[in-house]
């Protein structure tokens, strides 16, 4: 029963974008090591900017 | 051997189920059938075509190719392309595909009763509106994620390409004015509906400032806020509507919510979208999953007897209240969406193949997500038959035929061949908290009644019924998720207007140019506020009127989409499959140009706009109304002149979408031929085969694995 609230609960995080900054992070510090990376603040700033500058279509 | 034994007999298993459901739904003699039959002949239906005609298309027809790098593996730059596990994907997708157009058209078909709609809902996914959403997807894939109308025009040529972008800005248009429509009945002389769906401004704004300033990115946590504040904004629509002086204030007529709708749209659109869109998409996106979720498990609870029969007379005669035509081709365009829906190739060629992982994910994500969305669809046909016909009537049909009163819309219901008492429509008008719900059009309130019915039964098993509260939660959860589509539609519409003025002057193009910005979120405002003021103020009622071109203009999307298909199917060298587009194609023509030669040449004047319109120009002319003019519900010449002016353009309209169609499928035909005599090498834009260095879950592949080409 945990377990599948856990799971449920897990797949809203990804789904939500809510672990985005985690895996970026992670992406980051792997790639990049050394460089300043962004805060969770500009993260999610900058991605939000750019997910809706270029609007995908969706149905009614 | 027994594992394949046991496998193939559950498989029969399934299809006995299905068969059986299906054959109490068509041949029971018993006074009503319960949805519960529906319910499993859908599922059974459904099972059946994922396991074995999507794999099929996706092994046989596609060849989908899982040693193959996708885009979001080869062009990986964490932000659009990016590998997304398969589950989260088809969240993402399916949220994109279902809005609320499968809650609507099944509404309005089943003044045909149950069971034509039911049957085009689940054949028409499964042969026609699953298989566009896969094959796009899957072919845009193939192409780096490039939208429908680039490869129209890649892969049909430059006349196709156009007739597409026609298409989608149109149908942008038409679909905004309609939903808009949707809101716009359900909300008129509603103060509790009123009330709560303007909480949602503030509460869309609180949330935003949250998301990008207090705590950025808690977007799970700002959700059940949000969610917490809109059950409030509910419960506080009930006291408004209990007081007298809140309720006046609180209570609207359908033009001024349709200058508000206007202004809101234009706003929503100039506007940065962190302010509004983006929380407002968070808060409609959980609240459809959580209503839908919420809504299948209600039906399987309390498995209510579907009152409608299975076919009324209005599927031969083609005179329904609701919608005129009959069932050929009608109940093939008023429910798109569901079934076979043009828009989704939008979307399949637009976020989503640049995030799919293998390949072979085409068939869960593409198809699957679709019969997710047809089941939707399944689910607002049952709650609108369990209804009392009478009562679907008596909100559904033209306003005008019905008159102001209790007394007078149960008369005219009696007219068409349906039973209600003046009690009935008022005590159910009094257990959802509204005044009347007489000739409240546009399906959203009929669906509420259906679901609070149907929600209620289920907390009343815990002593409580609450269908005021569920009535207002249903109109609530719909109009959010309308107006979300209103503001990214609009959003949509302005980038397509910005980028095609660009084209001409180059400033137009930069999206952050506020005058560009709001010259063109004003032209396309401008646009579907247009029809949406006509439709408020049409005197035969908006909703049947516009549905009917919007269903049509969808379907010619869908047209495309298939054409396109078909066509890369040949260049492929498949031309022995391609009747799997090739088919879906020939029906979806059929319909749509039968429909619109109906609404363009019919002499019926409740179908035909220009017969129509010869009727009110004959009016306007005698100085008096004539007799077709006042059995379609004019009341005076100021009716006949408004009537005049929309049947012109909704003519016209029609005339351009059918030429749009022919012009597509033709273009293509001609290239068809050309390429079967074999007298061209088809070219084709498919990206170069690389090879693929992650595995079904998205991990590295850390060796050469055996077999691969």
């Amino acid at each position: 029963m945990t377990n599948t609230v856990r799971s449920i609960w897990d797949y809203l995080k990804e789904i939500s974008g809510e672990n985005a900054y985690d895996r970026y992070l992670a992406v980051h510090t792997a790639t990049h090591p050394g460089k300043p990376a962004m805060n969770r603040g500009e993260f999610y700033r900058a991605r939000q900017d750019e997910k809706y500058a270029n609007p995908g279509s969706r149905c009614p | 051997m027994g594992n394949s034994i046991r496998r193939y007999g559950v498989w029969l298993g399934v299809a006995l189920v299905g068969a059986i459901c299906w054959g109490v739904l068509a041949l029971s003699r018993g006074e009503t059938v319960n949805a519960g039959w529906l319910l499993f002949a859908a599922i059974a239906s459904y099972a059946i075509a994922y396991r074995f005609y999507a794999r099929f298309i996706q092994k046989k027809v596609l060849e989908t190719d899982d040693s193959r790098a996708t885009p979001a593996e080869r062009l990986n730059n964490g932000r659009d392309f990016e590998p997304m596990d398969r589950r989260v994907l088809f969240g993402h997708h399916f949220a994109a595909i279902a809005g609320a157009g499968p809650l609507v058209g099944p509404v309005l078909a089943a003044q045909m009763g149950f069971l034509p709609g039911t049957i085009w809902i689940i054949v028409g996914v499964i042969l026609a509106g699953a298989v566009q959403d896969m094959t796009t997807l899957f072919f845009s894939m193939r192409r780096d994620g490039k939208s429908l109308g680039q490869m129209a025009r890649e892969e049909i040529g430059p006349v196709g390409g156009a007739a597409a972008l026609i298409a989608v800005l149109s149908i942008m248009v038409i679909l905004l004015a309609v939903l808009a429509l949707v809101v716009v009945n359900a909300l008129a002389a509603s103060p509790w509906g009123a009330f709560s769906l303007a909480m949602t401004l503030p509460i869309a704004v609180l949330m935003g400032v949250y998301l990008r300033f207090l705590r950025p990115g808690r977007v799970l946590e700002v959700s059940i806020i949000g969610i917490g504040l809109l059950i409030l904004a509910i419960i506080g629509g009930g006291w408004i509507s209990e007081s007298s002086p809140y309720a006046e204030a609180w209570t609207f007529t359908p033009n001024q919510l349709t200058f508000a709708l206007i202004v809101y749209g234009f706003v929503a659109s100039v506007l940065p979208v962190w302010v509004l869109l983006a929380p407002r998409d968070y808060l409609s996106t959980f609240m459809k999953i959580g209503t839908i979720a919420l809504l299948a498990v209600g039906i399987a609870i309390t498995l209510p007897p579907m009152n409608m029969p299975r076919f009324t007379e209005f599927a031969f005669n083609g005179q329904g209240p609701v919608f005129a035509g009959s069932l050929f081709p009608f109940v093939f365009i008023i429910i798109a969406c569901g079934a076979l829906s043009g828009f989704h190739s939008l979307v399949a060629s637009g976020t989503t193949p640049k995030l799919i992982q293998k390949e072979s994910q085409v068939h869960p994500i593409g198809y699957g997500a679709m019969l997710v969305e047809s089941f939707v669809a399944v689910m607002a046909m049952i709650a609108a038959v369990t209804l009392d016909p009478g009562v679907y009537f008596a909100m559904n049909a033209n306003p005008a035929l019905l008159g102001d009163t209790v007394q007078s819309a149960s008369q005219a219901v009696n007219g068409f061949g349906f039973s209600v008492s003046p009690q009935t429509l008022q005590s159910t008008a009094n257990a959802v908290g509204e005044d009347s719900i007489v000739g409240r059009t546009g399906g959203a309130p009929t669906l509420a009644v259906g679901i609070s019915a149907i929600f209620a039964g289920v907390t009343g098993i815990f002593g409580a019924a609450l269908q005021a509260f569920w009535y207002h939660f249903a109109i609530m959860f719909e109009a959010l998720f309308i107006l979300t589509t209103v503001d990214a539609g609009t959003r949509v519409g302005r980038f397509m207007i910005q980028d095609l003025i660009g084209n001409v002057w180059r400033p137009f193009a930069r999206p952050s140019w506020l005058p560009g910005n709001i010259i063109a979120s004003a032209l396309i405002v401008a646009g579907w506020g247009y029809f949406l003021w006509a439709g408020v103020n049409d005197p035969l009622g908006g909703i049947n009127q516009l549905f009917p071109l919007f269903g049509i203009a969808n379907q010619l999307l869908a047209a495309v989409a298939l054409t396109v298909g078909t066509t890369i199917l040949i260049k492929m060298g498949k031309l022995r499959y391609a009747w799997v587009t090739g088919l879906p194609l020939a029906w979806d023509a059929a319909v749509t140009l039968t429909a619109s030669w109906q609404k363009i040449f019919s002499t019926d004047p409740a179908i035909g706009f220009f017969a129509q319109r010869a009727a009110a120009q004959q009016s306007i002319q005698a100085g008096q109304l004539n007799d077709t003019m006042a059995a379609l519900g004019a009341a005076s010449i100021d009716d006949a002149r408004q009537i005049l002016v929309n049947t012109t353009v909704d003519g016209v309209l029609s005339i351009i979408f059918a030429v749009a169609i022919i012009i597509v499928i033709g273009d293509a035909a001609r290239l068809w031929f050309g390429l079967i005599r074999g007298g061209k090498e088809p070219e084709m834009s498919e990206a170069p085969w690389q090879e693929s260095h992650l595995d079904s879950e998205g991990n590295e592949i850390e060796r050469e694995p055996v077999g691969a080409r």
